[in-house]
This record gives C-alpha cells, sequence and structure tokens, in this order.
C-alpha cells in the first residue's frame, strides 16, 4: 500500500524561497493532520486517559506520602484509604511501587521508541535511498535480526547486562530498529522516484539533503505511527523479560516486574496481580488508540471506504 | 525466481554466521557455567572443575572454540552441553515438534478467527459490531501475555469445577501415563492443548483480524472491485471470488514474517503451561548459562524462519501475477 | 532433643486468610492443616492410615521441580535434591533420614550396622534383600560403593564430594557376603552418613558390567555410566518403568522387593514441574497430587483455598545468613562487624519475610547445629548480634574511635568508611527484602548500603565480589565435616576467607572424633568464638511446605535433603477415594 502516502507529499519548492514554500505547506499540512486526528474519537479519549496517567505517575507519584520501595508496618494489606492498592509482604506501598513502576516503564519504553525510531529511519531511509548493493547489504542485516525471535535474543542479552532501567531499553532497542528499518525503506523507495524528489535532484541538492530535509519529513507519518506504537510494545516485551527473570531489577522497579512478583497471588491478593496489570493494559491499549488515530489522520485512504 | 532464491540464500548465509559468531561470543561472557558445581555444598574437588571446564572447553580461547563448534555443527553435532548427559542437537530435534503442534494449531486458529472477523468488520465498517472487534482485538494486543495466561489457568479450572469432571488440564502436552483408548487419549491431548492454544493464538489473531480488515477495506474500495460491483455482478461473488482473495495474498506474508514473533510467544507459554519445547529449552540453557545449547537454539530457529519467509515470499509469486522478481 | 519443628500451630480459620499487620506469633497463619493436623505432635509419623484402611491400586503424581539429567546421586552432577528424591523409591540404603532429621536403620535392608570400635564399622544384611533381578544384595555393593565415592580408589570418579571417604581403609565381606566390615584409618564422627539415603547402594553386579571392577578406570567407566542411563535395576520397593526426560518419572512395585510393606500403588509419578508458581494450580486441578514447593505467601494462601487438600510446613536444613567479605579492609575491623550485626533485627525481618506464612520461625542461634539437631546451643543471644540494639551498636563503634557515628561513618584511622555492597541471587524476593532490610539498619549507623542482585552466586561469592552477602546453607546431615567446609580457613567454601588457626584446629578435632559428645562441645567452643567475631550472622531455618490432596496417605514432610519420598514405599491412597 505504498500509493497510501500520497496525500502528505506536498508540491515542489519554489527555487526561490524553498524554506518558507515549504513552511507554508508544512503548516497546512500538519492542520490537515491535526483535524483529522481530533475526530479521531478513541484516540482522544485514549490520549486524555494517557496524559492523566502520566501525570499520576510524575506528578501525583513524588508527591504521595510513600517512597518507591519505602517499607511500611502494613504487610499484605488490601485496598484501603492508606494504601489504595494494597502493600505488599513486605509492607511497601503498592500505590507508590505502580506509580515509579510506571514511571520506569515509561522510560523504558520511550527510550526504546526514539533510540530505535531514530535509528531505524536512517538505516532504513539510506538503504532506500541508494538501493543497490549497499540497500541489499543494509537489509539482509535487518533481515536477520528481524528473524531472530525478539524474546529470545532480549532474554540472552538482559541476562549478560543485568536489570538497570537504561539496559534494558538499550536491549530491546538494538532489535526493534530493524523494524522501523523496514517501514522506513518502504516509505523512501515509494517516494524516491516522486517529482519533487528528482525536481530537487535536478537542482543540485546533495544526498543529505535530500535525505533529511526531504525524505525523512515525508516519511513522519508513517514513522510517528510506528513510533507510538513501539512504546506500547516495548512495554510489553518488557514485562515478558520480567517474567522469564530477565527484566528490570531492583533497585529499580517496573510495571513488568511487578507483575511478575505478583503472578501467584491472583486469588490470594488480588490487588497485587490486578493494578500493575492494568496499567501496562491502559498504557499499552491507549497508545495502540493514539496510533491507530494518527495513522487515519496521515492516512485518511486507508480506511475510509469511498460509498 | 529460482535464481532470486538461491540469492536471497547465499546473502543471507554469511550474516548467519557472523550472528551466530556474536551470539556465541555474548554467549561465553554471559556467564561462569560451573556456578552450580560451585554452589554445592560439600562443594565437589577441583579436579572435577577442572575436568568439567575441559569438557566445556572453557580453557580455549574464543575463536577456536567458536569454529570447533561450527565445524561440529555441520557434522550434526551442536557442541558440549552444560548438562553432561544432555544431547542438544537430540534435544531441539524432539522438542521441535512439540513445539511445532503448538505453533501450528495457534496459527490456524489464529488465521481463521482473523479472517472470520476481519472481513466481517471490513465489510460492516463503523458499525457497532467493527467497533466492538476493534476494542477486543485491541485490548489482546495490549495484554502481557503471561497475565492472560495465569487468568486462562484460573478459568480453566473454573470451567472444570462448573462442569464436574477434569476436561482442560494447565500443566504439560498430556498425562502422564496417558489414558487407555483413542477416543479419551485424543480428549486429553485436547485437554491439555485448549489454554496454551487460546493463548498463544489471541495476541497473533489480534494483529491479523486489523491487518485482513485493512487490507480487505482497501481491496473493496479499489478500482477493479468497484468495477464489477458497476459491472452488476452480485455483491457477494464480489465480495468472496474477487476482493477476498485479493485481500488475503499479503496475509501470507505477514504470517510467515510474524514467525519469529510466534517462536517468541512460545517461550512464554511453554514456560507457564509447562510444555517441555523449544522456547522452554531457550529459557533453561539461558539460566544455565550453556553457550552451545543458546547458539545452537538461536542458530536453528534463524533457520526456520528464514526459510518461512523464503517460502512465504516464493508463495506470494505464485499467488499475486503482478509480482515480479528481479 | 530439642523438636523445634514440631512446634506446629493447627488451622486457623478463614481470619487467616488476610494476614495481620502484626504477623508473628498472633497465630495468624497456619502451618499445619487437615491430614497433616498431628505433624505437631507426631511429626515422624504422621498422616499415618492403617494398612486395612488402605486402597490397593491407584496412582499418586508428585512434582519435582527439576529435570534428572544423571542419574548418578553420588557424582558431583547428579548430586542434586530432585534426583536424590527419585533414587530413594528405587536404591537401598543402610540409613535414612527422618523428618525429626534423625538417621534410622533402614530394617528392610539392614539387620544391624554398629561402629564396633572407633574405626571400624559392621554391616549386616538382610538374608532376603535381592536386587530386582534376583541378585543378593550383599557386601560386594558396599565395597563398590565405598569405591566409587575413594578419592584413592576411583581418582577419575566425579563425586560429590561427600565427606569421610578419604579415610576408609576396607571393605570385607564375610558370612556368605551377608555381613560387611569396613575399616578406617581416623574415627569419623559422622559415621553413620556412609550408605545413607544421599549415598546409597548402586549394584556391584550391574557395575561390573560397564568396567572392571579391578581397576580404576574400570570404576570410573562404571560411574560414569551410572550417571548416563536411567535405571533398570532396583533394590528399593519401586522399580523404574518408564522415564520421559524432562517430564516425569513412572515408578511401579518392585517384584522381588523384600520389604516388609509391600507398595500398595499401581504407580509413582514424579513430574518435572519446574516453575513453582504453577504448582498449587496444578494441584487445585488434581493434575498432581503431592507437592513440596518453596513456601511463600501466596503458595501457603492458595493452597489453603483449595478443598480437601492438606498442608504442613516444617523447619528446614536450609538457614539463611548474612557473610562479611574480610577481603574488604574496613570489614577487618571487628569492632565494625559487631557494631553491624548488633544493628541487624532478627525478629523485625522475620516478621517482614517468613514470617508471615510461618509464625514458627524463630532466629537461628548457632552456626553449627539446628535446633532438632542434638548438640544445638545458643552461642548467638549472648553476644547481642542480630538484636538490633542500634545504641548498643554505636556505642561499640565508639568504643572502638569511630566518629560520625550515626551520620557518616568514620574509622579510627580518619578514613570515611565507603559505601558498601549487600548481593543477593536475582529474583529471589525474600532475600531481596533481607537486602534492603539489612540496608537500612546500617543506615542508622551511618554506613551506606547499595543493594546489587546477582546472577551467578556461585561466581560472585568465589570471586569475593561483595561485602556482604545474603545466601542460605544447607546443614548436612553430617554437621562436623559440614562445619569444617564452611569454616576452615583453607577451606573453598569459606568464601568471606575468615581465617582462625584456634577454631581451624578445633573443627579438624572434632570432625575426627570417637567420642560424638566432645566433638559436640569442641564444635560448640568453636562456633561460640566465630559467632564472637561476628563474620556470619545466622538468621532463620528456611520453612518447607508439602501440600497434599486429601485421599493421599502416609505423606508427610521431611525437610531434610532426603526429602518427603524417604518413605515412598508407604505411600497409598486412602480406601474409598
Amino acid at each position: 500500500m505504498p500509493d497510501a502516502i500520497d496525500t502528505t507529499h506536498p508540491r515542489p519548492a519554489a527555487p526561490a524561497d524553498p524554506d518558507r514554500e515549504f513552511t507554508v505547506e508544512e503548516r497546512s499540512q500538519a492542520q490537515l493532520v491535526l483535524r483529522r486526528f481530533l475526530q479521531h474519537r478513541a484516540a482522544m479519549v485514549s490520549l486524555v486517559v494517557l496524559v492523566l496517567l502520566v501525570l499520576l505517575a510524575y506528578v501525583v507519584g513524588p508527591l504521595w506520602r510513600y517512597d518507591v520501595g519505602q517499607i511500611t508496618p502494613d504487610n499484605s494489606a488490601p485496598p484501603s484509604l492508606a494504601h489504595p492498592f494494597g502493600t505488599d509482604a513486605v509492607g511497601k506501598d503498592q500505590f507508590a511501587q505502580v506509580l515509579g513502576g510506571t514511571r520506569t516503564s515509561l522510560q523504558v519504553s520511550v527510550m526504546v521508541a526514539l533510540l530505535a525510531t531514530f535509528v531505524g529511519t536512517l538505516w532504513g531511509s539510506i538503504a532506500g535511498y541508494f538501493g543497490g548493493w549497499v540497500d541489499t547489504i543494509m537489509m539482509r542485516i535487518a533481515d536477520l535480526v528481524l528473524t531472530l525471535p525478539l524474546i529470545a535474543v532480549a532474554a540472552m542479552l538482559a541476562h549478560n547486562l543485568g536489570g538497570t532501567w537504561y539496559l534494558i531499553g538499550l536491549v530491546i532497542a538494538g532489535l526493534y530498529w530493524a523494524y522501523v528499518s523496514r517501514v522506513a525503506r518502504g516509505v523512501v523507495l515509494s517516494l524516491r522516484e516522486k517529482e519533487f524528489i528528482e525536481a530537487a535532484r535536478a537542482l543540485g541538492a546533495s544526498n543529505t539533503r535530500i535525505i533529511v530535509r526531504h525524505l525523512v519529513p515525508n516519511a513522519l507519518g508513517s514513522i510517528l505511527v510506528n513510533l507510538t506504537i513501539l512504546v506500547a510494545l516495548a512495554i510489553l516485551l518488557e514485562t515478558a523479560l520480567s517474567y522469564l527473570g530477565f527484566g528490570v531489577q531492583v533497585p529499580d522497579t517496573s510495571l513488568g516486574l511487578l507483575v511478575n512478583e505478583a503472578q501467584t497471588a491472583l486469588t490470594t491478593r488480588p490487588w497485587l496481580f490486578y493494578f500493575p496489570g492494568l496499567f501496562i493494559i491502559i498504557i499499552a491499549l491507549t497508545i495502540n488508540f493514539i496510533g491507530d488515530g494518527l495513522r487515519d489522520a496521515f492516512d485518511p485512504q486507508q480506511t475510509k471506504v469511498r460509498q | 525466481m529460482l535464481l532470486y532464491a538461491v540469492r536471497r540464500i547465499v546473502i543471507s548465509i554469511p550474516i548467519l554466521l557472523v550472528s551466530s559468531f556474536i551470539v556465541f561470543w555474548l554467549g561465553t561472557l554471559s556467564g561462569n557455567p560451573l556456578t552450580p558445581l560451585l554452589l554445592r555444598n560439600p562443594p565437589p574437588p577441583q579436579s572435577v572443575l577442572d575436568a568439567e571446564a575441559a569438557r566445556l572447553h572453557l580453557d580455549e580461547p574464543l575463536v577456536p572454540r567458536y569454529l570447533a563448534w561450527l565445524g561440529g555443527v555441520f557434522r550434526g553435532d551442536f557442541g558440549p552441553s552444560v548438562i553432561a548427559t544432555q544431547d542438544i542437537g537430540e534435544e531441539l530435534a524432539t522438542r521441535f515438534w512439540v513445539t511445532m503442534r503448538l505453533i501450528i494449531v495457534a496459527m490456524i486458529v489464529a488465521l481463521v478467527l482473523a479472517v472470520l472477523v476481519g472481513v466481517y468488520t471490513a465489510v460492516k465498517q463503523y458499525s457497532k459490531s467493527d467497533y466492538a472487534a476493534t476494542f477486543i482485538g485491541f485490548l489482546f494486543l495490549a495484554m502481557p501475555s503471561f497475565w492472560l495466561a495465569i487468568l486462562l489457568k484460573q478459568g480453566g479450572i473454573d470451567f472444570n469445577t462448573i462442569v464436574g469432571d477434569q476436561v482442560i488440564y494447565t500443566i504439560g502436552a498430556s498425562s502422564i501415563p496417558p489414558p487407555d483408548g483413542l477416543l479419551a487419549r485424543v480428549a486429553d491431548v485436547a485437554g491439555h492443548m485448549v489454554l496454551p492454544t487460546i493463548a498463544l493464538a489471541l495476541i497473533s489473531y489480534a494483529a491479523w483480524s486489523r491487518f485482513t480488515r485493512a487490507s480487505m477495506l482497501e481491496t473493496l474500495n479499489s478500482d477493479y472491485v468497484r468495477l464489477a460491483r458497476a459491472k452488476g455482478l452480485p455483491r457477494r461473488t464480489v465480495m468472496f471470488r474477487h476482493a477476498l482473495r485479493t485481500a488475503l495474498i499479503p496475509l501470507t506474508t505477514v504470517t510467515a514474517l510474524d514467525m519469529a514473533t510466534i517462536l517468541g510467544g512460545a517461550v512464554i507459554t511453554e514456560t507457564v503451561f509447562q510444555w517441555r519445547g523449544l522456547g522452554d529449552f531457550l529459557i533453561e540453557s539461558i539460566r544455565q548459562f550453556d553457550t552451545y545449547a543458546v547458539t545452537s537454539w538461536l542458530l536453528i530457529s534463524a533457520t526456520i524462519v528464514i526459510v518461512l519467509n523464503l517460502v512465504a515470499d516464493l508463495l506470494y509469486g505464485v499467488l499475486d501475477p503482478r509480482i515480479r522478481y528481479a | 532433643m530439642r523438636m523445634k519443628a514440631a512446634a506446629a500451630v493447627a488451622v486457623a480459620g478463614a481470619s487467616a486468610l488476610l494476614l495481620s499487620a502484626c504477623g508473628v506469633g498472633g497465630g495468624g497463619g497456619a502451618t499445619a492443616s487437615g491430614n497433616f493436623a498431628d505433624c505437631a505432635e507426631n511429626i515422624n509419623n504422621c498422616n499415618s492410615v492403617p494398612e486395612d484402611q488402605l486402597q490397593q491400586g491407584g496412582t499418586i503424581t508428585f512434582a519435582i521441580e527439576k529435570n534428572i539429567p544423571n542419574w548418578n546421586v553420588v557424582s558431583a552432577d547428579g548430586n542434586v535434591f530432585e534426583t536424590g528424591m527419585a533414587t530413594q523409591a528405587y536404591l537401598p540404603a543402610a540409613f535414612d533420614t527422618q523428618p525429626d532429621l534423625t538417621l534410622a536403620l533402614n530394617t528392610d535392608l539392614m539387620v544391624s550396622a554398629d561402629l564396633v570400635n572407633p574405626t571400624t564399622i559392621v554391616y549386616k544384611i538382610k538374608p532376603e534383600a535381592v536386587w530386582s533381578d534376583g541378585t543378593p544384595i550383599s557386601a560386594d555393593d558396599f565395597a563398590y560403593s565405598w569405591k566409587m565415592q575413594s578419592p584413592t580408589e576411583c581418582p577419575e570418579c566425579a563425586t560429590a564430594g561427600n565427606g569421610g571417604w578419604d579415610v576408609v581403609q576396607d571393605v570385607v565381606g564375610s558370612d556368605g557376603g551377608k555381613t560387611a566390615t569396613m575399616t578406617l584409618s581416623h574415627p569419623f564422627t559422622d559415621w553413620q552418613n556412609y550408605f545413607s539415603s544421599g549415598q546409597p547402594l548402586y549394584p556391584a553386579h550391574i557395575a561390573a558390567q560397564h568396567g572392571d571392577l579391578n581397576t580404576p578406570e574400570g570404576i570410573a567407566a562404571s560411574f560414569d555410566w551410572f550417571g548416563k542411563n536411567p535405571p533398570t535395576y532396583s533394590g528399593g520397593p519401586y522399580v523404574v518403568e518408564n522415564w520421559q526426560d524432562n517430564q516425569a518419572l513412572t515408578l511401579a512395585p518392585n517384584p522381588r522387593w523384600y520389604g516388609a510393606t509391600k507398595p500398595k500403588l499401581d504407580q509413582l509419578i514424579m513430574r518435572v514441574i519446574t516453575d513453582a508458581t504453577q504448582e498449587p494450580i496444578a494441584l487445585q486441578n488434581n493434575e498432581v497430587q503431592v507437592i513440596y514447593p518453596q513456601p511463600q505467601v501466596d503458595i501457603v494462601q492458595q493452597i489453603q483455598q483449595i478443598p480437601n487438600v492438606s498442608q504442613n510446613q516444617q523447619l528446614g536444613i536450609q538457614w539463611e545468613h548474612y557473610d562479611f567479605n574480610l577481603r574488604n579492609p574496613f570489614l577487618q575491623d571487628k569492632a565494625l562487624r559487631q557494631a553491624m550485626y548488633t544493628a541487624v533485627n532478627r525478629e523485625d525481618i522475620i516478621a517482614k519475610t517468613v514470617g508471615q506464612f510461618n509464625p514458627d520461625v524463630q532466629p537461628l542461634n548457632s552456626l553449627m547445629f539446628l535446633p532438632q539437631m542434638e548438640g544445638y546451643t545458643d552461642n548467638v543471644t549472648a553476644t547481642g548480634l542480630g538484636s538490633g540494639d542500634v545504641e548498643r551498636a554505636k556505642q561499640i563503634l565508639t568504643d572502638a574511635g569511630y566518629t560520625g557515628v550515626g551520620e557518616k561513618l568514620v574509622a579510627p584511622s580518619g578514613e570515611a568508611v565507603p559505601d558498601m555492597r549487600i548481593r543477593y541471587t536475582v529474583g529471589n524476593a525474600i532475600r531481596q527484602n533481607e537486602s534492603e532490610l539489612f540496608a537500612g539498619y546500617m543506615k542508622q549507623l551511618g554506613i551506606n548500603v547499595a543493594v546489587e542482585p546477582t546472577d551467578d552466586l556461585g561466581t560472585t561469592l568465589s570471586a569475593g565480589d561483595y561485602d556482604i552477602m545474603v545466601f542460605a546453607w544447607v546443614q548436612s546431615p553430617a554437621p562436623f565435616a559440614n562445619a569444617q567446609q564452611t569454616f576452615l580457613s583453607s577451606s573453598g567454601n569459606n568464601f568471606g576467607q575468615y581465617k582462625n588457626p584456634r577454631t581451624d584446629a578445633m573443627l579438624n578435632e572434632a570432625a575426627s572424633s570417637a567420642d560424638k559428645a566432645a566433638a559436640t562441645a569442641t564444635l560448640n567452643e568453636a562456633d561460640r568464638i566465630i559467632m564472637e567475631d561476628a563474620y556470619v550472622l545466622p538468621l532463620y531455618q528456611k520453612p518447607t511446605l508439602i501440600a497434599a490432596q486429601d485421599t493421599v496417605a502416609n505423606v508427610r514432610g521431611n525437610a531434610s535433603l532426603a526429602g518427603p519420598t524417604y518413605n515412598a514405599g508407604e505411600w497409598a491412597l486412602r480406601a474409598g477415594s
């Protein structure tokens, strides 16, 4: 479905003042996208929920009367006013733990998304733009990463590196970039032959300039969509790693670690099992809806059936 | 097309080798395989530790060790395991079928569900059932798989309690010893498969039903389908003869590409449900710092996925006459 | 003898499901329930059912947590708890470990086993005792089982390193092979451990088929053969019917079993379930009937919720402890060590960890003996270590010339006491808590302790890559040999490098004594000195947990290395179930 990108490509810029021309064009484009996104009800609701959740984690969390890891005298207490999410066996306040875990999980996944997107986009764009043997070699390397079950390699690497949150993030990003590079390459391949690129080339623009100024901005839609989805994927992968015992380790805490520690608690101390799980689901769910909304906004053709 | 296939394989081999070396190297760094012995109380004599180190070639430099292992792989010898009595090749071979049984059934279940729901929601776009299906699909995508599996197990037990009979099992691939009689045996195997299959299938289902829906929408929207409709062909004929076939072609590629993900999902599923498949083997091997086993595992799984991808690519060419291989 | 493990409390009501904040001693938890209720008074015979109330036939499935990759339980690779539990069903032993941790003569096999003088042991075997192929169990089997573990007779045999075999000089048969006389070069205090259930008899006549037993090479070949091959032989109540690697061991009654009680079951199955958290669910779904997982809050409560299932906890042979690493120059100062351990509140640690599911756990007060064992003496309380008395700890530091007590501790030399690291095995939630609590106590003294998990405990310990380590020792049934391994200056297991010639001499004396009472006194004296030096701080005995369907009879917990299968031959189902 490469022709789906059509709507986002601007007209060739006038040679006299390319920057200005582009800005004007891009702004109107951006406005269009924004308007479409605002109309996507599920995405907007999700965005509000996610923002509230982030505020809860980053604003309420640090202000909460208990710190992450702080041991209180109440052991295994069910939810109450003092401990809205209950406590665990040593008496750690679950509300503080879950919010702390949310912060770490978000940090890990945002780091993964940014890093993987940056590397992947660059990798894919270069491969797609140059083509030929450069493309072949670069994409074979990416393919190879894709052929390895992510969780297997991640488990092995994480076992090596230990469980600090940014190392876990690094490991996950080191595997997800290949997905992004594939998407980026596809987009670039379709853009490469478009008139405005040819025009830029005819005007003597360098390869770097064409990639940075023309290809990447135009591929932005797909990349942004992928970036959001990566956040959700990374949270889930971190959770899976924690389950296998290769994820984030104390003194760090993460939603994955919490839900893993609580896997026996389903029928006995359900508050330990459900709250961190619910937070994971809410984050992943809202992000997926936001990604969906973005996709529709950037690329309305794909989902609208003309009657 | 044959040339294309050969070229892709030829390119894949050196990269596979390089990456196997990297994996091997990382594996040797990951920890001391003698740990379980070191922790014994009483401690085994030093001579035992030395002999074990020699057996695992821990005393040799990295590159010769790797080359020796690689040479062995071509002769079907995957190197010494940390567990002296364990043959890595044999282990991989027996476990391969356990995992395949799980994966293939789960994939079929997921595909059937995904196509049904995907087509239905595409046809009824923006209906209530479309929204509901989208939401449920997204919910599955957002759920940690082992979290879901734990809930499923509890559900299975509740089901058994309600039915008043042991229909669903939570551990292993079959009862030991298996029950007598063919019918009982089939029921036993099915009872063991229900939960892991659901756990593994739901995640792929969610992604694939979304994909089918999008692909179907695009086809329904294409000029030739609209032409067919304009020519007055019945809606049903257009839908199934023209639109569905075209829409499903890309799904073959997606399914093959997702193979690595499903194999990864099996790692979790097999641990929760205690299946002795490839995934379970990998986790055990990583925990025991079993470098040879981990490297062999990754080599085998990468090979499986590469072959399947290639098959999917070639199949794609057969199904879709527009594709030409350069 | 004190029977600490017997101090169990009977079932509490439904209110026990939610633990109260004050955990310990409140009767909030239940450690014995249902069929195991009598285990408190009758640890060795609880859940017993008279033979006429047992069902003939049936199957019991028991969950074991590890695969059995090596069948030679006296080899380094095969010396695994799960393997030991399996071998007890089919390998004969002169002594069995009872639930109260004492060794009892196996009267099915033995007429007697006596220390006739300090260096001579005479084993008299029952005439009817035979292997499953009809070959009599004889002195040859004793001789072979000695040779395969002897560092001189078989230097190539990769043994588990069970103590005492190096002093054995000879095993001679007489009385048609039904008497074996073993001669030692020195007395070995723990002599009952020879040929006990952890080091059982292997069949010499089978060994002879796989190597020439007159040569070390031949013995080594047979030694390896026993490791690689699932057993086709048996001298116990069961024979191995089927082994599915990584899945299950299926045992069937041994038709040539010579013992008094014939197995009632058609099959006893040991099913490999490597993830303990899945065990209660499998038990609830009746896929297994007996489980023996490490207890933790949820597992204990989960089992309480299952109808028709009983459970029991005992205090086991593993004991948690903090270890100092004396390679750290600051930790070489005895005053600092004493102050640090004094600030540790063991009662508090128990309340925050194991006390949550077992109200019977008490601080352990000996490095050498467990409360169940003969010789247990409280050598800790008098030192004040582990009391949590922070004021006293501060006083010790001040007296020793430390400054900045309670803020930023500075050594008498004027150097600031650097930050330290306490380490524990990754994923072990209880040790994580113990580490965090330790760091909390040290903060009160002005010492910063970072909590850092390790995924490779063995290497971390032997490399000395820690300042404080929290882990567990397994108290072997041979306390005297065990103490040498843990505390001798030269021992590889003395990870923190405690060096004291005085205690070295005492440990060696205690281990090679013919007078057990004197040896016990010596070992306790060594214990007192090592405790005073504040090197290792014992915390508590780890509880063990057994849970079984109520249909199961004669199954009971055994917290020793033998595990609950010590009486596997008696396991049965209640009639009418």
